[in-house]
């Protein structure tokens, strides 16, 4: 029914759809764009020239683009907000000119997906762009923060983050830990708890079953097993410190000083100290995190528990350790045999539990009152949303270079000297936005999404620099997550899947699964096959990655999860429902459903002189909806 | 005590930041996103082949690779197997099961109960029993042996695959296999900064018995109406595929995957009966060596081959029948039959197979939960491409806790970066040279401090 709507619209938009309008996408740019450390600038520098000549041949090739229709283009509405006063005024410095803004075919399909990691739906683009509203935008920016599929996607998303899995290197949560932890991130999106809140449960959490309190799981990542409990307070310090502060380098200070270690990479970390490092591990040593079997005097499996146990832990973090994965503990040269808890990253020392606190409450208050809780919060989303953080990568903020009033000088030689963030003041004035509006995750990206800087074309007209990535003269690209790939290839083609696990029970949609590992279709599965294939990483040492493979030609052209539903024979398919439309409609609906926008011209004209002439017209079909879901501009969110 | 030499280059090594334990998580970051940091173009193009081929290198004066393989098998035995129950084997009264039968086999002492069939191979085998790994965490050491330096060095994080840099350097353009096979390694580390294109292919085998090799590459509609398909494709996405940089970068994997499609040598080799299996062992493990045989036999420009095969980490309950007695029969099935067919089919005269785990495990009296922790001592098992089998190099102390003879001219512990530049060496690779394609412009070496001989190949294996 919702598709016989559709038609109706479709048909009635034909004509004005054959209009030459602006280009809708196009030029292709690296969605995720990092690098550490001080050579990053000057590997900028250096490679500019290469890239200006690859540039220029790049240039060269381009054959000019046809336009396709689009009813309206409409600006963004909205007043400049925050990001826009930083982003434009940088470049009017720099003199560089941004690219044009998106067309409303190219933002609807852009924000869905990066919103709810889904496409939109082909109903609801063409009431998109024929709206004449000058709010529209913002209304549909609404309309996706209150869909369901915007809690699935940032689920994953912060479960990449705080990598729940069932199994890591050193541990299991099992299935039922998991599914936990899963479910308290997406309670936690769902009633929108402030971010800090999050923090703060997360850090704090106590209680006796990893399998029912979800938010333990956190710092059972943290165990590490062949030492001493020491190592394991370390880990949970430097996930704290990497989690929520962007601070990586306190994982490796946690070792051995800075100095002769971090120099070339971080000035703060040059001068960082083991037992500064100490002192952070320090509020975790009344932690204790214990395993307990399910089946007393069965191994496996297990579930933990978390709780502050002052019996077993009487003293501060003690320094008497001489085996296990860090170098050895040994007491100070003034004889100090412990460590108590300070926080090193602000509050020069004097950041410590109040008389009688619990370590883990006063930790998660420094933390999320400290400004870098909040920095590092946003740059983490600009780079979900924007494809390059402000600071990246967003794991590595250096301290000692963040402050745009007081810029770091008379630097030692070999140190990273300048401003790390491509635009300082636009990462303070984000991280108070959070702050003032209460950590409101739901309202930062709002704040990111309406502004004009996400709203320009991927695009650009004239020669590209490559150092204007950074700058975000345009839009970046990306590829479709694994997830996102499997959910728009289900929904555009109308066949939906369902998969039942006893364990996390039936689910629709990959961005709902509780964790990237998970096989939806069993161990050997040819869903889960097509999903790894995407390189979706294992929260664990292997990282979600956007970049191409071999496998990922194979499972887009072949896979039985393709092959079903570009079947006009498939019940209930996109073919078995439209065969039957005249070819121009066959072709529209087609190409609306999988690529969200009309068929440029010579698109067109190609699609239906194969529908006419090619034979078998039903099959003509098929190899049509088969070339949608093989095209680049399908797989990649531009 | 340590010798000398060891010590001597432990003070060396003090010098360069990253050289001992630490516990160290890999940044969040796509390791190929750093190559783009400066946006879309330099990612595709400067990555080609070719160009990366042509990357500027240079390399240190007087080195000559030994130059005997053409292939390598590179087996990552994950969890860090026992190497006082295994390979460096050390009876221990009244803990040592009596069945794991030890003795000398070629003059080396065994476990010929537990390991049976890989001592019928002993001849081809070159046991090292003086390597110890940096560090005792399982991601990390298995990183550490993935590519030869510290993850958390400064280069680490963009730091490619051993077989990423074999592929670069000895693959063949528009060849039908990729020149990198990951087995059953999942996890395994990818092609760092260098293009996806010297990544690992990764292909996983169960333990089922028969396979019909790599899924997907056929059609279901069948060969004709497949080339219909991808001509279709072609007509209605060609522009954009041949002309802008990313979607270009993206189009070259379809036309290496199209290779591979509806084509028998591919077909043949990826699969197997279940016969071909049982001979293996019919386990992943075993199928994953078989797999690599059929692979480099088929010579369509498979170069190097890595198989994952764990968990060998035996905290608890080492002796019971479901761990390591369980894990080692599928070693033993699996390795002595891919040695053993290798040889018949005049292939491992060609091929180096270094087998390692990440590092070994406390020796002497079991733990308290009746296991072995981790423990940097361990053994690595050279074989092939001319590597002289039937001895053991090096010598642990009596407990196998540490060396007492290191085995080689170096007179020092073999690490992993000694390890990687004995594959580069065996593969006539220049393990000094340093190539300045890296994102940071500092320079890529092969073997960190190569060039400056901190670490060097085991030479004393050909001897």
């Amino acid at each position: 029914m919702q598709r016989h709507f559709a038609f109706i619209l479709i048909t009635s938009l034909l004509a004005q759809a054959q209009e030459p309008l602006p280009q809708n996408f196009s030029e292709v740019d690296h969605p995720e764009c990092a690098a550490f450390g001080p050579k990053r600038e000057q590997q900028q520098r250096s490679a500019v020239d290469t890239s200006n000549q690859l540039t220029a041949r790049v240039a060269s090739l381009l054959a000019p683009m046809t336009r396709y229709a689009a009813v309206s283009d409409s600006p963004n509405a909205d007043p400049v907000n925050l990001i826009d006063t930083h982003i434009f005024d940088v470049l009017q410095q720099k003199n560089v000119t941004p690219a044009q803004p998106a067309t409303d075919w190219e933002f609807i399909r852009r924000v869905t997906l990066d919103l709810t990691g889904r496409l939109p739906d082909s109903q609801r683009v063409i009431t998109f762009v024929n709206d004449a509203d000058t709010a529209k935008r913002t209304k549909l920016i609404d309309e996706l923060f209150a869909k369901p599929e915007w809690v699935d996607k940032w689920t994953m998303f912060y479960g990449d983050l705080y990598r729940n899995n069932s199994t890591n290197s050193q541990i299991h949560r099992y299935v039922p830990g998991v599914v936990a932890f899963n479910t308290w991130i997406r309670e936690s999106l769902k009633t929108n708890k402030p971010y800090d809140r999050m923090a703060r449960e997360l850090i704090t959490a106590t209680g006796t079953d990893s399998y029912s309190t979800g938010e333990l799981n956190w710092l059972v990542g943290g165990v590490v097993t062949g030492g001493p409990v020491q190592d394991v307070w370390d880990q949970q310090a430097a996930n704290t410190a990497e989690t929520f502060l962007g601070l990586s380098t306190a994982n490796c200070v946690l070792c051995h000083n800075g100095r002769g270690h971090l120099d070339t990479l971080s000035l703060w970390g040059r001068s960082a100290l083991r037992t500064d490092a100490w002192g952070l591990a320090s509020f975790f040593s009344r932690t204790e995190t214990l395993r307990t079997s399910v089946t007393p005097g069965d191994p496996n499996p297990y579930y933990w528990h978390v709780a502050q146990n002052t019996t077993r832990f009487r003293t501060d973090y003690p320094l008497n350790t001489t085996t296990g994965n860090r170098p050895a503990r040994v007491p100070l040269a003034t004889g100090q045999t412990t460590v108590s808890p300070v926080y090193p990253f602000a509050g020069n020392g004097t950041l410590k539990p109040a008389a009688g606190e619990d370590y883990r409450a006063a930790l998660g208050r420094f933390v999320t009152q400290d400004f870098q809780f909040a920095r590092a919060s946003v740059n983490t989303m600009w780079e979900a949303m924007f494809g390059i953080g402000l600071v990246t990568p967003s794991n590595q903020f250096d301290l000692a270079r963040l402050d745009p009033d007081k810029p770091p000088s008379d630097c030692p030689p070999d140190t990273p000297c300048e401003l790390q963030a491509s635009h300082p003041r636009l990462l303070n004035d984000l991280a108070q936005y959070f702050i003032d509006n209460k950590y409101d995750v739901r309202k930062l990206q709002r704040l990111m999404v309406s502004s004009r800087a996400y709203q320009l074309s991927s695009r650009y007209e004239g020669e590209w620099n490559p150092l204007w990535a950074r700058l975000f003269a345009r839009k970046l690209v990306r590829r479709l997550m694994a997830e996102e790939l499997h959910d728009a290839i289900a929904s555009s083609s109308l066949v939906i899947p369902t998969y039942n696990n006893s364990l996390w029970g039936p689910v629709n949609w990959a961005m709902k699964l509780p964790e990237p590992v998970a096989t939806p279709d069993g161990l050997n599965g040819a869903v889960a096959r097509f999903l790894n294939a995407f390189l979706r990483g294992n929260r664990d040492e292997e990282d979600r990655r956007g970049d191409g493979a071999i496998s990922q030609a194979l499972n887009l052209m072949n896979d039985p999860f393709v092959m079903t539903r570009i079947r006009s024979t498939t019940a209930n398919g996109l073919l078995a429902r439209n065969i039957n439309q005249t070819d121009e409609n066959l072709v529209n609906i087609l190409f609306l459903n999988v690529l969200s926008r009309y068929p440029e011209d010579t698109e067109r004209a190609t699609a239906l002189g194969n529908l006419k002439n090619g034979g078998n017209r039903t099959q003509e079909a098929e190899n049509l909806l088969w070339s949608l879901y093989n095209k680049v501009d399908f797989i990649f969110n531009y | 005590m340590k010798s000398t030499k060891q010590q001597q280059h432990e003070r060396i090594v003090e010098r360069f930041p990253h050289h001992h334990e630490t516990y160290f998580r890999r940044p969040d970051i796509s390791r190929r996103g750093l190559l783009q940091m400066a946006g879309g173009l330099a990612g595709s193009f400067l990555f080609t082949p070719t160009a990366a081929v042509a990357a500027p290198t240079s390399k240190a004066a007087g080195v000559t690779p030994i130059n005997k393989a053409e292939n390598v098998i590179f087996i990552l035995l994950t969890g860090a197997p026992s190497h006082t129950d295994t390979f460096d084997f050390k009876m221990v009264n009244g803990v040592t099961p009596a069945s794991f039968n030890p003795a000398r086999v070629n003059g080396v002492m065994w476990p010929t109960g537990l390991l049976p069939k890989m001592s019928q191979q002993m001849p081809n085998m070159a046991i090292m029993r003086s390597v110890q790994s940096w560090a005792l965490v399982h991601t990390l050491a298995q990183v550490w042996s993935q590519i030869g330096r510290s993850p958390a060095a400064a280069l680490g994080d963009i730091a490619p695959n051993i077989g990423s840099i074999v592929a670069i350097e000895k693959g063949v353009e528009n060849s039908v296999f990729p020149p990198f096979l990951a087995l059953n390694a999942a996890a395994g580390v990818g092609s760092g900064y260098l293009s996806t294109e010297f990544a690992p292919f990764r292909v996983n085998y169960g333990s089922s018995g028969t396979s019909t090799g790599i899924p997907n590459t056929t059609n279901t509609l069948g060969e004709s109406r497949f080339k219909t398909l991808t001509d279709r494709m072609q007509q209605i996405d060609g522009g954009l595929r041949q002309s802008q940089s990313e979607y270009r970068d993206y189009d070259q994997f379809y036309s290496a995957a199209r290779r591979m499609m509806y084509n028998n040598t591919v077909q043949s080799a990826f699969s197997y009966t279940s016969a071909e299996s049982a001979a293996y062992g019919s386990s992943s493990f075993g199928n994953a060596c078989l797999v690599a045989k059929k692979a480099l036999r088929a010579n369509q420009g498979t170069k190097f081959v890595q198989i994952n095969f764990g968990s060998w980490d035996h905290h608890n309950e080492i002796y019971a029948e479901d761990t390591l007695p369980a894990m080692a029969k599928q070693l033993d099935a699996g390795y002595a039959q891919l040695l053993a067919d290798l040889k018949n089919d005049g292939l491992l005269d060609k091929t180096l197979v270094v087998m390692t785990g990440e590092f070994g495990r406390t020796v002497g009296k079991l733990s308290g939960s009746s296991g072995r922790d981790h423990w940097k001592q361990q053994s690595t098992i050279f074989a092939g491409a001319g590597v002289k089998g039937g001895r053991a190099l090096g010598e642990t102390d009596a407990t196998g806790a540490d060396t007492v003879n290191y085995g080689w001219s170096e007179e020092r512990y073999v690490r992993p970066e000694d390890i990687e530049a004995t594959i580069y060496s065996a593969m006539g690779i220049d393990w000094t040279t340093v190539r300045y394609d890296d994102p940071f412009g500092r320079g890529f070496e092969y073997v960190p401090f190569g060039g400056a001989g901190l670490y060097r190949p085991i030479d004393e294996l050909w001897k």
